[in-house]
C-alpha cells in the first residue's frame, strides 16, 4: 500500500503530505500519546510509589508488589473477578450463538425480532442495575413475586454470598446476548451458500452439520466474540457498583471496584495503581492467549 | 410448518425476556407508593401517578438530564470528527511512520479504561480541571482507535480515482474528503456514531470520579448516588432509571433499521 501512494501523489510534495497528514492526525496524536498510552506509563510508574492522601509520594522500588502477593484481599478479588468472566463468557457467547441460530432464517417480521433481541445493549449499565435490583428484590421483586405464583419461596438473590454473583452476573449476559448474536449472525451469513446447503443433500443431522461445518467456519467470529467479552468483564464495575456495592461481604468485590475502592475512598493512590497493573497484565494475558490458541487452530481460512 | 411454529414461540418468549425490563420499569415508575404495596410488579398502577417524576425533577433531574445530553453530544462530536481526520490520513495519504503509528493506535485497544482512571484523575488535577466540564469530556473526545480503525477500513475500500478527478479539479485534502470521501461513507459514519452515542451516554466511572459538584452532575451518576440518598424508594428510582434509559431508547427505535445493520458491520474484520 506504501507503493501505491506516488502514483496519486506525485503533484504535491511529500513533505507537504507529511505536514496535511499530521495536521490531521494532531488532535487524535494527543488523544492516544496523551490520554492512553502516558497514563498507562504514568501508572506502571505510580506503582513504585508510595503516595496516600496528603502525602508527599515515595518511591518505594516493587514494595507495593511485595505487598500484592501476600494481600488476601487482591487474590480473592481477582477470583471473584475471573469467577464473574467465566459465568458471564461462556453465558453469552453460547446464548447469543444460539439466538443467532434462531434469527438467521427468512421468516416473516424478523427484522423485528432482531432489533428487539439487542435493545438491551443499549441500556445505561447503572439504569440497568438498578432496574435489576427491584427485580431481584427479595420481597416484593418481581422475580419472587413470579416464583410465588408457583407456591415458591423465593432466596434473597442479591443479599446471599453464594447468588449474588450469579445474579450480577445474568444481567450481564442478559444485556449483551443480544448484540453478540448480531456478531454471529453476521458470521452465518457469510458461510457460502454451497456450504450451507451441503449438508441437506448428504444426509447429515442439523447437529453434526453445526459442529463439523459451521462452527469450524465462525471461527473469526467467535474470536472477536470471545476477545471483546473477556475483555469487556473484566472491567465490571457499574452494574456491580448499584446492585451490590461488592457485596455481600466481599463476594462480588471485582478488582475494578477494589480499585476504585482503594484510590477514590482510601486514597492509596500507589497501591491502587500495582493493583490495575495486576489487571491489565491479566486482561493482556487472556487475551494474547485467545489470539495464540485461535491461530494454532485455524487451519484454512474462507474469504467471505 | 411445526418448525416454523416453534421458532416463532421461542422468538416471541425470548423477546418478551428481552425487554420484560424495560415494562416493569414504566409500571414502577408511573405507580404511588401506596400502589407499589398493593399492585403485583407487573399490574400498573390504577390512576398513573406522575409523582415519583416530580420528586426527582425537584431534586434536580431535569438538570442532569441536560448535562448528560450536551455531554454525550460534545464528546461525541469530537469524536467522530477527529475520528474522521485521523482515519482519512491513515487511509489515504502516505507519510513517514505511518503504518507504525496505526499500530500504536490499535495497541491502545487493548488498554482497560479502569487502568488509566487513575492517571487521567492525577492529570486532571494537575492541569486544574478536576470537577469541570473540561476535565470530564476531554480525556475522549479527542477520537478513539476503535473508530479509528474502523473509518480507516471502510475509507480504503472506497475507489481512489473518484477523489483523484476532484483533485485535479484543484480541490484540497479537505475539501475532498468533505465532499467526495463523507458522503459515500454514510453507512460506518452511523456505525461510529451509534457507538459514540451509546458509550458516551451511559458512561459512569470517569464522571463519578472526576466530578463532584451537583450542576455538574450526569444521569448515571445521579441515579446511583440518588439510590444511596433516599433508600429503596422503588418508584423513584425507577423514575431515574426510566428518564435515563428511555432517549436511546427512543433513537434506537427510530433507526433500528440503521443501527442494527451498522453494529454487525463492526464484527467483520
Amino acid at each position: 500500500m506504501l507503493r501505491r501512494a506516488p502514483r496519486r501523489t506525485h503533484r504535491i510534495g511529500r513533505g507537504r503530505q507529511t505536514a496535511v497528514a499530521y495536521a490531521l492526525l494532531a488532535p487524535s496524536l494527543v488523544g492516544v500519546l496523551g490520554f492512553l498510552l502516558a497514563p498507562v506509563a504514568i501508572v506502571l510508574v505510580l506503582s513504585l510509589f508510595d503516595w496516600k492522601l496528603l502525602s508527599t509520594p515515595e518511591f518505594v522500588g516493587l514494595a507495593n508488589y511485595q505487598k500484592l502477593f501476600t494481600d488476601s484481599d487482591v487474590w480473592h478479588s481477582l477470583l471473584v473477578t475471573v469467577y464473574y468472566v467465566v459465568i458471564c463468557v461462556p453465558g453469552t457467547t453460547i446464548l447469543s450463538l444460539l439466538l443467532a441460530l434462531l434469527v438467521d432464517r427468512k421468516l416473516r417480521g424478523m427484522k423485528y425480532f432482531r432489533a428487539l433481541l439487542v435493545i438491551p445493549w443499549m441500556a445505561t449499565p447503572v439504569a440497568l442495575g438498578l432496574v435489576w435490583s427491584w427485580i431481584f428484590d427479595p420481597g416484593r421483586g418481581a422475580l419472587n413475586q413470579f416464583l410465588g405464583v408457583f407456591g415458591i419461596d423465593g432466596p434473597a438473590w442479591l443479599s446471599s454470598p453464594v447468588l449474588a454473583m450469579p445474579s450480577v452476573a445474568a444481567v450481564h449476559i442478559w444485556q449483551f446476548a443480544g448484540y453478540n448474536m448480531l456478531f454471529f449472525l453476521a458470521g452465518l451469513q457469510n458461510i457460502p451458500r454451497s456450504l450451507r446447503e451441503a449438508s441437506s443433500l448428504d444426509g447429515a443431522s442439523p447437529v453434526a452439520h453445526f459442529f463439523t461445518i459451521t462452527l469450524p467456519l465462525l471461527r473469526p467470529t467467535m474470536l472477536f466474540v470471545l476477545i471483546t467479552n473477556v475483555i469487556g468483564s473484566f472491567q465490571a464495575f457499574d452494574t456491580i457498583f448499584v446492585m451490590t456495592e461488592g457485596g455481600p461481604g466481599d463476594s462480588t468485590e471485582v478488582a475494578t471496584y477494589l480499585i476504585y475502592d482503594e484510590a477514590f475512598r482510601k486514597f492509596d493512590f500507589g497501591y491502587a495503581s500495582t493493583i490495575s497493573v495486576l489487571l491489565f497484565a491479566v486482561v493482556l494475558i487472556a487475551t494474547i492467549s485467545q489470539f495464540v490458541y485461535f491461530e494454532r487452530r485455524t487451519t484454512y481460512e474462507v474469504s467471505g | 410448518m411445526r418448525l416454523r411454529i416453534f421458532t416463532y414461540a421461542v422468538l416471541v418468549a425470548g423477546c418478551l425476556f428481552a425487554i420484560f425490563p424495560y415494562f416493569l420499569t414504566v409500571l414502577t415508575a408511573f405507580k404511588g407508593p401506596g400502589q407499589l404495596s398493593e399492585t403485583m410488579p407487573w399490574e400498573p398502577g390504577l390512576p398513573p401517578s406522575t409523582a415519583a417524576f416530580e420528586r426527582l425533577f425537584n431534586s434536580g433531574f431535569g438538570g442532569y438530564l441536560v448535562n448528560t445530553a450536551l455531554v454525550t453530544a460534545g464528546i461525541t462530536l469530537g469524536q467522530v470528527v477527529f475520528a474522521i481526520l485521523a482515519a482519512y490520513a491513515f487511509a489515504r495519504l502516505s507519510f513517514p511512520g505511518r503504518d507504525a503509528l496505526f499500530w500504536v493506535y490499535l495497541s491502545t485497544l487493548m488498554v482497560p479504561p479502569v487502568v488509566t482512571m487513575i492517571p487521567l484523575y492525577l492529570m486532571m488535577q494537575k492541569l486544574g480541571l478536576v470537577d469541570t466540564w473540561a476535565g470530564l469530556m476531554l480525556p475522549t473526545m479527542l477520537g478513539t482507535p476503535y473508530a479509528i480503525f474502523l473509518l480507516r477500513q471502510f475509507f480504503r475500500g472506497i475507489p481512489a480515482d473518484l477523489e483523484d478527478a476532484a483533485r485535479i479539479d484543484g480541490a484540497g485534502r479537505v475539501r475532498t474528503l468533505v465532499s467526495i470521501v463523507l458522503p459515500l461513507s454514510k453507512p460506518i459514519l452511523v456505525t461510529v456514531t451509534t457507538l459514540a452515542v451509546v458509550a458516551n451516554w451511559n458512561s459512569f466511572l470517569w464522571p463519578l470520579i472526576v466530578t463532584s459538584s451537583e450542576d455538574k452532575r450526569l444521569l448515571s451518576v445521579g441515579i446511583a448516588l440518588f439510590k444511596g440518598e433516599i433508600g429503596v424508594d422503588y418508584n423513584a428510582v425507577m423514575a431515574g432509571s426510566l428518564i435515563a434509559l428511555a432517549p436511546l431508547l427512543v433513537l434506537f427505535i427510530v433507526f433500528q433499521r440503521f443501527i442494527v445493520r451498522s453494529v454487525a458491520v463492526t464484527g467483520l474484520k
